[in-house]
């Protein structure tokens, strides 16, 4: 399968911190791909390293065979990476439809003298753009609220919205940080389905941050661990939740003894 | 009465005593005596002082605002006679305690012979006597508190009859209401043609009034529309783009001084005609606006404000300084610049000007509004909004800011060139900070990133005063009390901008999937 992003040894030093310590991450195409950790493990800072908000100080970053390391955001953005915010991050004051429409500026052919002359080929483009923007607020489960300013919108919508804008991308990698924070159980099975559902109708490769155990083991077809910065594991679900050095990641070190005698137990007892 | 209460009602009692006290200071009680009788009708001679009459309206409405504060000090309970009576007294007597001490204590003083001019320059024997009442020192001061004491209780059980009587108005305010809806004014509002009648009224006044209204008002309205001309300029970067800049008056000298420059028979002798000029002064500003944004795109909120700040300075000390006197003519300035000139024939009266200032304030209306509607004005709100994740969204950050300094910095060329051609004069002092000041308060004032707004602000910031010259002293009082009077009950401005209505219906729920997949996304 083709490889849509590929990370080679990145590391990301702030300082005396290494946030990301020598990370390979190979993400074929079309695949759900979760990224877990402990908190500050470097999940987000490698995020913001493939994406281009930092440029990683070692290693390469590899979009559809280029690299993108150093590149600016909007560059990087205009080749079809787009990404959401593990605080949402929206444009507050301006509604929910135009926050959509600027995700279009990376695929605008007309400049801002013919925006100034308002010429007819400038105001076809526009109306497309309402009526794209229009539906993929209806395709995120937004419709009709898109003239509500994008601060009045409930939290759940404005994380919608909020891919929805990264939709509005027209991105094949879309990297989505913590998408179920913060949300109940029903919201997050929604969430979920919808994560999926973009994968399968869309074809666009997704890189995940999770938190949420269900959900990861669930949709991912991948999984990577950080911790300290640092790769610790990689596979499919199944071998994630046996590897002992993941359990010791979280639970802290003897967990995974611990866990393995308590299965035994459970074993024995049954 | 609750200790609470009480301590409540005598702190505004204090702040208000506070404030008179504040205003007898620095004369402000004086001048605006005066003013309420010249409102009323009556004369007032150079020199004289204000009748005791307008001062105790001027007192008394004070008093009554201070005993209304006082009494609404809760908005969930309800008032009654005892509550109402009781605090608006305690906060009227505080307050005209305070102002009896502090008559007691000037009046004993100018009653020794000691000149207070010589330290508070308002403070001349005649006002100290007209803060008194013309009495003495003793009764001037009982009545001060029993003035205030009584205003207070008037405003207290007006506070109560508002109260009591809100059920009754808001319901007759949803009658009248409903009433104009359905009736004429309901319509009116749907009908198109309406807003064209207004256009039209509008435009006839333009054309009409600066030929009847006189020298005085064709040069004070002047003032004002190149001050619309700066505040849709500034709007444009501070209000549309998001980025805070200082300096602003740079970009207006530089409009100034190369119209100057290029017109005046002194120092170059070019005399170029009027309209080239003026071009070649708007393209210079906007050149500015790209020269002097390339270095600073990376910066950003207070780091962006300070440097700014410091590059309208350096302009300023630049054409004033030596170095430059052969080209710029130091701090004398250039005279004879020229004016408005069409096919041989000189325009340049007041009424000609005052219409090329209107015609330069539709023009940037015109094309302000373009900008805000457009892709462009989108592009930029979200800039304002974030920028981080504007450009990680697609937004090229750099060329739109670039765009808005530009742009920005045109308008202001503009309005220099036309300020520089009506005095027939610029020198440094003419592009002090005090205008960059003065442009950014009236767009914050008026709503930033509102276009009507900042016209608003224009009229409100630099009509007003050119008015109420009486007040011209105090207009930095004035500005500042704005200022915080607006962050505190209407922090968005006079008139908003509102975000338009977008979204279009989407045809059936399960239609196909609206994208169509994806691919490659090189640009």
């Amino acid at each position: 399968m083709k490889t849509v992003l590929e990370a080679r040894q990145v590391s990301k030093i702030f300082g005396g911190l290494v946030a990301v310590n020598k990370v390979d991450l190979v993400v074929p195409e079309g695949s759900i791909a979760s990224i877990i950790g402990p908190n500050g493990a470097g999940k987000t800072t490698l995020f913001n390293c493939i994406s281009g908000f930092y440029t990683p100080e070692l290693g390469d970053v590899l979009f559809n065979g280029r690299k993108i390391q150093g590149m600016l955001t909007d560059k990087v953005a205009a080749m079809g990476i787009a990404r959401t915010y593990q605080n949402i991050r929206l444009f507050k004051n301006m509604s929910a439809v135009e926050n959509v429409m600027v995700g279009f500026e990376p695929r605008l052919k007309h400049g801002w003298m013919k925006a100034m002359l308002k010429t007819p080929d400038y105001q076809k483009e526009q109306k497309h753009i309402i009526n794209e923007a229009s539906r993929l607020l209806h395709y995120v489960g937004l419709a009709g609220l898109g003239d509500n300013l994008a601060l009045n919108l409930p939290y759940g919508a404005q994380r919608r919205l909020e891919i929805a804008r990264a939709l509005a991308n027209q991105p094949t990698l879309l990297l989505l940080d913590e998408p179920t924070a913060g949300m109940n159980p029903q919201e997050t099975d929604a969430m979920k389905d919808f994560i999926r559902q973009i994968r399968d109708d869309l074809g666009i490769t997704i890189i995940l941050i999770e938190h949420d155990m269900r959900v990861v083991m669930n949709i991912s077809d991948q999984i990577s661990v950080l911790d300290y910065g640092q790769k610790i594991a990689e596979g499919n679900p199944k071998e994630i939740q046996a590897n002992p050095r993941v359990i010791e990641a979280y639970l802290g070190p003897g967990a995974a003894a611990l866990s393995e005698k308590y299965r035994r137990e459970k074993l024995h007892d049954a | 009465m609750n200790k609470q209460s009480i301590q409540k009602s005598a702190a505004s009692g204090m702040v208000f005593g506070v404030i008179v006290i504040f205003f007898a200071l620095i004369g402000f009680t004086v001048v605006i005596s005066g003013l309420i009788q010249k409102a009323l009708g009556q004369s007032l001679g150079v020199g004289q002082m204000p009748s005791t009459s307008s001062f105790l309206i001027f007192l008394g409405l004070l008093g009554i605002w201070n005993g209304w504060r006082a009494s609404r000090q809760d908005k969930h309970e309800t008032l009654n006679t005892k509550k109402v009576l009781g605090r608006s007294v305690i906060a009227g007597l505080v307050a005209g305690v305070l102002v009896m001490a502090y008559a007691l204590i000037v009046g004993a003083l100018d009653n020794r012979g000691i000149n207070l001019r010589t330290y508070l320059s308002q403070l001349s024997s005649e006002s100290i006597k007209f803060f008194l009442f013309n009495q003495t020192i003793v009764v001037g001061g009982l009545i001060h508190v029993f003035y205030s004491t009584l205003m207070a209780v008037m405003g207290g059980l007006l506070a109560l009859a508002s109260e009591r009587s809100q059920e009754r108005v808001k319901s007759t305010r949803e009658s009248i209401q409903k009433w104009s809806q359905d009736r004429w004014l309901g319509k009116l509002r749907g009908n198109p043609y309406v807003s064209y009648v207004l256009m039209g009224v509008v435009l006839l006044l333009l054309v009409l009034l600066p030929r009847t209204w006189g020298a005085y008002w064709n040069y004070v309205m002047g003032t004002v529309g190149i001050y619309v001309l700066l505040g849709l300029g500034l709007n444009i970067i501070v209000g549309f783009s998001g980025q805070l800049v200082l300096g602003y008056v740079a970009f207006f000298a530089i409009g100034a001084y190369t119209f100057a420059l290029t017109t005046a028979p002194e120092p170059h002798n070019l005399v170029w005609n009027f309209w080239v000029a003026l071009g070649v002064a708007v393209l210079a500003a906007a050149l500015s606006g790209i020269l002097i944004g390339l270095p600073i795109m990376r910066l950003r909120g207070d780091y962006l404000a300070i440097v700014t700040l410091g590059f309208g300075e350096i302009i300023r000390i630049l054409l004033k300084s030596d170095i430059l006197k052969d080209f710029t003519m130091g701090p004398r300035g250039v005279r004879n610049i020229a004016g408005p000139t069409l096919f041989g024939q000189s325009f340049t009266s007041d009424v000609d000007f005052m219409y090329l200032i209107i015609l330069a304030v539709l023009l940037s209306i015109f094309l302000a509004r373009r900008w805000q509607e457009s892709s462009i004005g989108r592009a930029w709100l979200a800039i304002s909004q974030d920028e981080t994740v504007a450009q990680a969204t697609g937004v090229n950050t750099q060329k739109y800011k670039l765009l808005a300094l530009s742009l920005g910095a045109a308008f202001a060329g503009l309005g220099g060139a036309l300020f520089a051609s009506r005095n027939q004069f610029t020198g440094p002092e003419d592009h002090a900070l005090m205008v960059s000041i003065n442009v950014l308060v009236l767009v914050i004032v008026g709503g930033m990133g509102s276009i009507p707004g900042v016209i608003l602000g224009a009229f409100t910031l630099k009509g007003l005063p050119e008015i109420l010259r009486e007040l011209e002293n105090y207009r930095l009082l004035v500005f500042g009390a704005l200022l915080v009077v607006m962050m505190i009950i209407r922090p968005e401005g006079l008139w908003p901008a509102r975000r338009p209505k977008l979204e279009m219906p989407v045809g059936q729920e399960n239609e196909p999937v609206p994208l169509p997949a994806t691919t490659g996304g090189e640009k």
